[in-house]
């Protein structure tokens, strides 16, 4: 019973955390990407101290706390504070349109289902029913990256996949070494922290973050 | 026999509930919005009023104008002998699975949109082209996101879904079940006509749907239409709660488990309506183009919920 329990609700959480990455294809603002990976790291904590008391691994709770307090708190402040200074960024004009990015997000989530099939098939883990939604988030993550044109909704969009290695990585391990999770949090912040510099760069550079314009430097 | 006494029964309660749970939404609404807003019962009195006017036809309405608002209405009225209301199972399960039951909805759809375009006026053919829309992308939808229930219990067949998950109550907690539940609410409120997609309670001309549609009609050709779309509410809200929570549904024929049952149902309808208003007040109407994004969100959701439950099992 516990067995089951613990299996659905890791399948269920990994649901809503991909809902929240597969939501931000729907959303335009600045300020709708910071809310919704903000929730998304709610419920990756969550995630966290549901497979530590699970997987009775009390290290995971420590992490839990760095991650909330790292992903719920300092990243999206610091995304508030640059949409303070751009001023509302909408993403109005992706490469790919909303509907179709949808359509995308759901075929991207079944190519996910076909690449890990194997290793759910030789998996003995009861949070094995969450692997392939956690690599189905690191693809929209990226496929955010890719279609979105503003500098920051790509920032957003590698943290969105960011959390989908993070995902995949206590579905697959229930949490590696507590030194190697701090490593990951340290380098995700750097490359936060150099990403948003570069933002502010190219928004005196060229008084705009759409990166579709970077194309003039061509000329 | 009485199981087929049953069938009747329930569906009268549909047809007897219908208005009062439009008018309870509406109340809540108003309430919502600080208004002191209109009794319950408004809309039966709306019904007897509208049932008791004369019909004012047009002179270039063909024969499909008249007999659209019966079609509508008894497809609508069809659906109620299908969905399991209080009881499971019953005699009717195995007259009509999920695919009859979407696709008797979708019947009415297109009765109504034919009648809206029959006219010829301005208004009815715009209002028919933006609910084709609407419909076009959210049958898939409603079929998918059952489907992904049907997987689960193993049969397209209501009653049986119904009974699959009273065996096993710790499917409900699925994830199939939970997406699934997500897809099917976002998309009654499209195929309903309420606020993201359409807005019940204005004849805003550039945004209107269902409205526009009927602009037409009047007595009791509007009043059959009303209370079909009204039941089609009904019908949708019964879905949501019966087949994601059974929970208090007779599978006995006793006075005592369909007392408790019927309970339940009214208790899980206030609970529906209450999320609906609380959606009504809290968002604004969707720019007609943005509906499509948000049908595909809930087509999304509805496809991740048969994959989980498919590829899981």
């Amino acid at each position: 019973m516990n067995d089951t329990l613990f299996s659905q609700l890791s399948t269920l959480g990994s649901s809503i955390i991909l809902m929240f990455g597969i939501g931000l294809l729907w959303r335009k603002s600045l300020h709708a990407y910071a809310e919704s990976f903000k929730w998304q790291s709610v419920a990756l904590t969550i995630m966290f101290l549901i497979i530590g008391y699970f997987g009775d691994d009390h290290e995971l709770y420590v992490v839990a706390v760095v991650l909330f307090i790292l992903k719920v708190l300092v990243i999206p402040y610091y995304l508030n504070r640059m949409e303070n200074r751009f001023g509302d960024q909408r993403e109005l004009q992706p490469y790919v349109n909303v509907a179709s990015s949808l359509i995308l997000a759901g075929l991207l989530v079944l190519l996910a289902y076909a690449i890990t099939r194997p290793l759910v098939l030789v998996s003995e883990l009861s949070t094995r029913g969450g692997m392939p939604l956690a690599m189905g988030l690191i693809f929209v993550g990226l496929f955010v990256v890719i279609t979105r044109k503003k500098a920051m909704m790509q920032i957003v969009g590698f943290l969105v996949m960011e959390n989908g290695v993070a995902l995949l990585a206590v579905l697959g391990t229930f949490g590696i070494p507590i030194i190697v999770e701090l490593g990951v949090f340290l380098d995700v912040l750097m490359g936060f922290l150099v990403m948003q510099v570069f933002v502010y760069h190219i928004h005196t550079t060229f008084e705009s973050i759409d990166v579709d314009q970077m194309n003039e430097l061509k000329h | 026999m009485t199981g087929y006494l049953l069938e009747f029964g329930q569906a009268l309660l549909a047809l007897l509930l219908a208005p009062g749970l439009v008018g309870f939404v509406r109340w809540v609404k108003a309430r919502l919005q600080n208004r002191r807003g209109a009794p319950i019962w408004l809309p039966y009195f709306e019904l007897k009023k509208l049932f008791g006017k004369d019909v004012v036809v047009s002179n270039n309405a063909s024969w499909l104008f008249r007999v659209a608002p019966y079609i509508v209405f008894v497809s609508a009225l069809a659906v109620t002998f299908l969905i399991p209301l209080i009881a499971v199972p019953l005699p009717f399960d195995n007259v009509g699975d999920l695919m009859v039951v979407v696709y008797l909805l979708l019947l009415g759809t297109f009765f109504l949109a034919l009648a809206g375009l029959d006219p010829g006026t301005a208004f009815g053919g715009m209002g028919s082209s933006r609910e084709m829309t609407v419909a076009a992308l959210a049958e898939p939808t409603i079929a998918l996101a059952i489907f992904g229930l049907a997987l689960g219990a193993g049969s397209t067949n209501l009653g049986r879904i119904v009974i699959a998950t009273l065996a096993n109550p710790g499917t409900a907690i699925n994830p199939g079940h939970l997406l699934a539940f997500a897809a099917l609410f976002i998309v009654s409120l499209a195929e309903t006509g309420r606020l993201p997609v359409d807005n019940p309670s204005t004849h805003l001309e550039l945004t209107m749907i269902h409205e526009a549609m009927i602009l037409e009609y009047s007595g009791r050709y509007l009043a059959l239409i009303e209370w079909a779309s009204w039941l089609k509410l009904t019908i949708f809200f019964t879905l949501l709660s019966n087949l994601f929570i059974p929970w208090g549904m007779a599978t006995k024929l006793t006075p005592a488990a369909l007392g408790i049952a019927l309970l339940t149902l009214i208790l899980k309808f206030i609970v529906l309506g209450l999320a609906v208003a609380i959606v009504e007040t809290r968002i604004a109407k969707l720019r007609l183009f943005r509906v499509p994004e948000l049908l595909g969100m809930s087509f999304v959701l509805a496809l991740l919920a048969v994959t989980s439950s498919f590829l899981l099992k």
